[in-house]
């Protein structure tokens, strides 16, 4: 499903050039979990970028369901995240002008999707939220709209789901909830997880782990 | 239907509004003020018709050739005669000379006559509005004639051979008002009457015209038949078109048009500044939207095109909306301007609305989509990384997109080169100087800062932080400030230049031919009446009879009245005011000790006569000949209805022929009978009438204010909403960082007290730079638009930053109280 060979990354600055990432390899399957921890600085967020397609390696590929996405342009990546990539985001990313029935049916709208509000008030009830449908983000709670970004995310059926840190902004209870309901909605739709969090609780409850330390995997391999 | 679904919802949203109002603006300015254009334009040619009672005339010293007449009747045009001269008019005992007026069944054929059966009323219940004249044997006079000869309506008065029944008094004719008002008390009556009366005979002076209006042939039988006409004046016959015809009233609607078109450039400019600092902000706003779309696998090529979609949508919306905002306006500004425009006002035709339209489009061209160019292009990295941001169009390509599509909408729609050219230069100086002296003073602002207090330390190094966005704003904010100051000065430049028209003491009659003896009783008479003179000034009655040598031929004779008649000659040392010389010298440059007299020419007359500096003209005064030389021609100023005179000579040269004496005054209409009284003390003393032609300038000029001044708010509602863009801009960053203080424990005070200090500061730099701009275009605007002489304006230096200051101070203030109202943990949340 994931196959990474290899990939470095490498940004020019005034100060010369930095290197972020170096030599990662990484190999997961359909329907597997994966964490990737590490401190602040590491890298973890550069690699996610570059899994989900949204930024290049230096050097190294990445291919996504069979497809190298480094060989590809910017326009071939979108087609490849549009039909197999879905995100949660640390600070949710929901548009402060759509209700949360919006927010969930507009990346299904785009696609052409033309039971977009009936699919977004499904899973908005499968995140316990079909009571607020029309209510704006600033009418909710910080749980309760990573809970529409959550529901946006499955809603479009993504065989890969990247979140990056997806709890970071949530007291603990809270980011619990979120947690299970991510795990919950993984098993139940066949997805396979990338996430990358401070946290080991949440790292634990995956397949697999990756260590970065100074854009360097330390270490690689199925949760104890 | 994806684009226009989330228009709608962005709408929805908030983010919106100032777009839209900013379009919507725009569109409403230049629609409103074309339309108007367009039917003043229109009523202005009913108007200069009914001026005229016709729309077009012959004015002519001979008979009207009766082949006229026939030729009219067959192409289906509308014809009448109409005949003015002075005879006397006799009732027992009394007797009148009087301004006779004959005119054809059909006078008038533009315009209407207003008449009464109540002498001396100005109730206008009783006041009659008809579109005939008098029949045979009727005669229709001025109230004054009334008490003159001693009679009352249905008396019979003597003209000639025949007795005319009184049977109306005549209020106002619609071409009464010529340059020269009647000598002599008005009788009205029907040209059928003429040849029994036998008062015109071979030699008598008499003014024929020939009045021409469009009939059933319509707009093209009536163009072959004045062109036929044309092909058939002679030396002795004038044409005289509705634009000539009433000269003070079209310069004052003309600098009325001008006005509203400088009014609606400015308001177009204004609403632009605003579209621009509009989509600024929502483009930031949008970056996030578009990574977020980009990392859902939305291509950039379809990301680009939703936008292109949403903002057409935005531009025929906003665009529809402004059109009818924009009539709502016009409807608005005839409705105060309504008392001088026709009943029957045509609707404006097309142009308006399509002005309207392209103005919507093109500011959404020239703005907003430069604005947003970039968007596609963001990375859908920035989803996880906040420093990946995409970088706008630059600023200098965006503003020449601005400057373009501003200067196309300008040049398209005033039509007129240099106005446009003033406003862009306008804009410019000052975009330019707030550049560069806007640094320096947020520089100078930072350093003086620290010496100061909290509040000014931390306002003065906000505004150097921000630096380019307080550019931006100053930019706006003295844009606005300038232009609204353009048309504050312009504004009170015209209505200074209409002053005399709108003083309600302007001298509405002349007296002319009050003979050396009689200037005291004269003189007595106006003063007892608590009355004041304009002055009195000399006059000889002199005759031309030679020019260089040569007898004034028979063909100079025709062509010019001046070579026929006695001519006013008078004399002063110093250049009249009013006057100004447009060739030769006045006579402290001359040699005065010569044989030969010198005398200066009105200029206008000089070309008509066909004479230039150094032409010898022989002079004929009561039998007495002395020659002259034109040493200078004058340019005159007839709108201060002050006496003017053609030729003038230096003092101490006519001084011992036989003169007369002259002056204006103003006498209120309830003192009028001055004049009977005057006039039977003295009845060789002339009086020309000018009241009822001022009273209806006086009328048409104020209405034309009054709609200036309904303009002016709508630019200045353009101007705050320029403001409100420019606020709104920064408004985002200063909540957070309110936000911050307040944790950190700042009170309300302090926090308000820097947006006050940061805005007022703001203000009052870009109010000075504004300064700058306004005097600049202000400059070029007099100069070559309304031919007005260049002055300094020092209240805009001081009306600039102050108002700078306390509009963007309160602006700031009023705008930013949310960032002390709402609770800093929800503004914390939302970064």
């Amino acid at each position: 499903m994931i196959e990474v060979s290899n990939i470095s990354k490498q940004v020019t600055t005034t100060e010369g050039t930095l290197s972020i990432l170096q030599q990662i390899n990484l190999s997961l399957a359909a329907g597997e979990s994966l964490a990737i921890v590490g401190p602040s600085g590491s890298g973890k967020s550069t690699l996610l970028g570059i899994l989900a397609g949204l930024d290049l390696p230096s050097s190294g590929s990445v291919s996504l369901n069979g497809q190298d996405i480094t060989a590809m342009d910017e326009e071939g990546r979108a087609a490849v995240r549009a039909e197999t990539v879905g995100f949660v985001f640390q600070s949710f990313h929901l548009l402060p002008g759509l209700t949360a029935l919006e927010n969930v049916a507009l990346p299904l709208e785009l696609q052409g999707d033309k039971d977009a509000l009936q699919t977004a008030a499904y899973y908005l009830g499968r995140v316990g939220l079909e009571q607020r449908t029309s209510h704006y983000p600033r009418q909710l709670s910080g749980g309760e709209q990573q809970r529409v970004a959550v529901a946006r995310a499955f809603a479009c059926r993504p065989t890969i789901l990247f979140a990056d840190e997806p709890t970071g902004n949530l007291d603990t209870g809270t980011g619990e909830k979120i947690n299970d309901l991510l795990f919950d909605l993984n098993k139940e739709e066949g997805t396979t997880l990338v996430l990358v969090t401070h946290e080991h609780n949440l790292a634990a409850r995956c397949g697999q782990r990756m260590v970065l330390a100074a854009g360097q995997q330390v270490t690689e391999g199925s949760a104890a | 239907m994806q684009a226009l679904k989330m228009l709608l919802r962005t709408w929805r949203g908030g983010q919106l509004s100032l777009i839209i109002w900013s379009l919507v603006l725009a569109v409403a300015v230049v629609t409103s003020v074309s339309i108007l254009a367009e039917r003043i334009e229109r009523a202005l040619t009913a108007e200069s018709s009914s001026f005229l009672a016709a729309d077009l005339v012959v004015r002519s010293s001979r008979t009207i050739d009766p082949q006229w007449v026939q030729e009219a009747q067959q192409k289906q045009v509308q014809t009448a005669r109409v005949l003015t001269f002075a005879s006397m008019v006799y009732y027992e005992a009394n007797m009148h000379l009087a301004s006779i007026k004959a005119v054809e069944t059909g006078y008038p054929l533009r315009g209407l006559l207003r008449r009464t059966t109540t002498p001396f009323t100005s109730d206008t219940s009783l006041i009659q509005e008809i579109d005939f004249g008098p029949a045979a044997g009727e005669a229709w006079v001025d109230a004054r004639l009334l008490p003159l000869l001693d009679i009352e309506l249905g008396d019979r008065i003597e003209l000639g051979e025949i007795s005319l029944k009184v049977t109306q008094t005549v209020v106002e004719e619609p071409d009464s008002g010529g340059t020269y008002g009647a000598i002599g008390a008005r009788v009205l009556m029907n040209y059928s009457d003429l040849d029994s009366a036998g008062v015109i005979v071979p030699g008598s002076r008499v003014t024929y015209r020939f009045l021409m209006a469009q009939g059933a042939s319509g707009a093209d039988g009536f163009a072959d038949y004045s062109a036929w006409i044309e092909s058939e004046l002679e030396v002795h016959d004038r044409l005289i078109t509705p634009d000539e015809a009433q000269a003070s009233v079209a310069d004052a609607m003309d600098e009325g048009r001008r006005f509203l078109l400088l009014a609606g450039s400015v308001g177009v400019v204004l609403a632009g500044i605003a579209l621009a600092l509009a989509s600024h902000h929502f483009a930031a706003g949008q970056t996030q939207q578009v990574a977020l779309l980009k990392s859902w696998g939305i291509s950039a090529s379809r990301v680009r095109s939703l936008y292109m979609q949403q903002s057409l949508w935005l531009g025929i919306g906003g665009s529809l909306l402004g059109l009818l905002v924009g009539f709502g306006f016009s409807e608005i500004l005839i409705y105060v301007v309504r008392e001088w425009l026709p009943i029957s006002l045509p609707m404006a035709g097309l142009r308006p609305w399509i002005t309207g339209m392209a103005t919507g489009l093109l500011c959404l061209g020239g703005f907003t989509l430069p604005a947003l160019w970039h968007l596609p292009t963001q990375s859908p990295l920035a989803v996880l990384r906040q420093d990946v941001q995409v970088k706008p169009v630059s600023s200098v390509v965006r503003g020449l997109f601005g400057v373009a599509a501003v200067a196309s909408l300008l040049l398209w729609y005033s039509n007129n080169l240099y106005l446009s050219l003033a406003i862009l230069a306008g804009f410019a100086i000052t975009a330019l100087a707030t550049i560069v002296i806007g640094l320096a003073l947020l520089r100078a602002g930072k350093n003086y800062g620290q010496k100061m207090g909290s509040i000014w330390r931390l306002a003065a190094s906000n505004l150097w932080r921000r630096k380019s966005q307080s550019i931006i704003q100053m930019v706006g904010f003295s844009g606005a400030i300038a232009l609204l100051m353009i048309m504050a000065v312009v504004r009170t430049s015209l209505i200074d230049e209409w002053r005399w028209q709108l003083a309600d003491d302007a001298p509405n009659h002349f007296l002319i031919n009050v003979a050396p003896y009689e200037l005291d009783g004269v003189r007595n008479m106006v003063s007892e009446q608590n009355l004041q003179t304009a002055g009195w000034y000399g006059m000889v009655r002199g005759r031309m009879t030679q020019i260089n040598g040569q007898e004034i031929s028979e063909d100079q004779r025709d062509r010019h009245e001046s070579f026929r008649r006695e001519l006013n000659l008078s004399w002063a040392t110093d250049l009249p005011e009013g006057n100004e010389l447009t060739a030769g010298d006045w006579w402290d440059k001359l040699d005065l000790s010569g044989d030969i007299a010198p005398v200066s020419l009105e200029d206008e007359l000089a070309g008509e006569l066909g004479l230039a500096i150094g032409d010898q003209i022989t002079f004929s005064v009561g039998g007495l000949i002395f020659e002259a030389r034109v040493t200078s021609t004058r340019s005159l100023n007839w709108d201060n209805m002050t006496p003017n005179f053609y030729f003038l000579f230096p003092e101490g040269l006519l001084e011992n022929y036989p003169r007369t004496n002259m002056t204006s005054l103003y006498i209120p209409p309830q003192q009028k009978l001055l004049v009977n009284d005057l006039l039977r003390k003295y009845p060789t003393v002339q009086v020309i009438e000018l009241d009822k032609i001022i009273e209806r300038i006086r009328t048409i000029v104020s209405q034309v204010t009054s709609g200036l001044e309904v303009m002016t708010l709508l630019i200045l509602s353009c101007g705050v909403l320029v403001m409100f863009a420019a606020v709104s801009l920064s408004m985002s960053e200063r909540l957070q960082e309110s936000a911050i203080l307040r944790t950190l424990g700042s009170s309300r005070r302090l926090i308000l007290g820097i947006q006050l200090v940061e805005f007022t500061v703001l203000g009052v730099m870009a109010g000075l730079l504004a300064a700058i701009g306004a005097e600049a275009a202000v400059a070029m605007i007099q100069r070559f638009m309304f031919d007005l002489p260049f002055a300094m304006h020092p209240w805009i230096w001081l009306a600039g930053p102050l108002a700078g200051g306390l509009l963007v101070g309160a602006l700031g203030v009023g705008y930013s109280r949310k960032v002390v109202v709402q609770p800093p943990l929800e503004v914390l949340k939302n970064i």
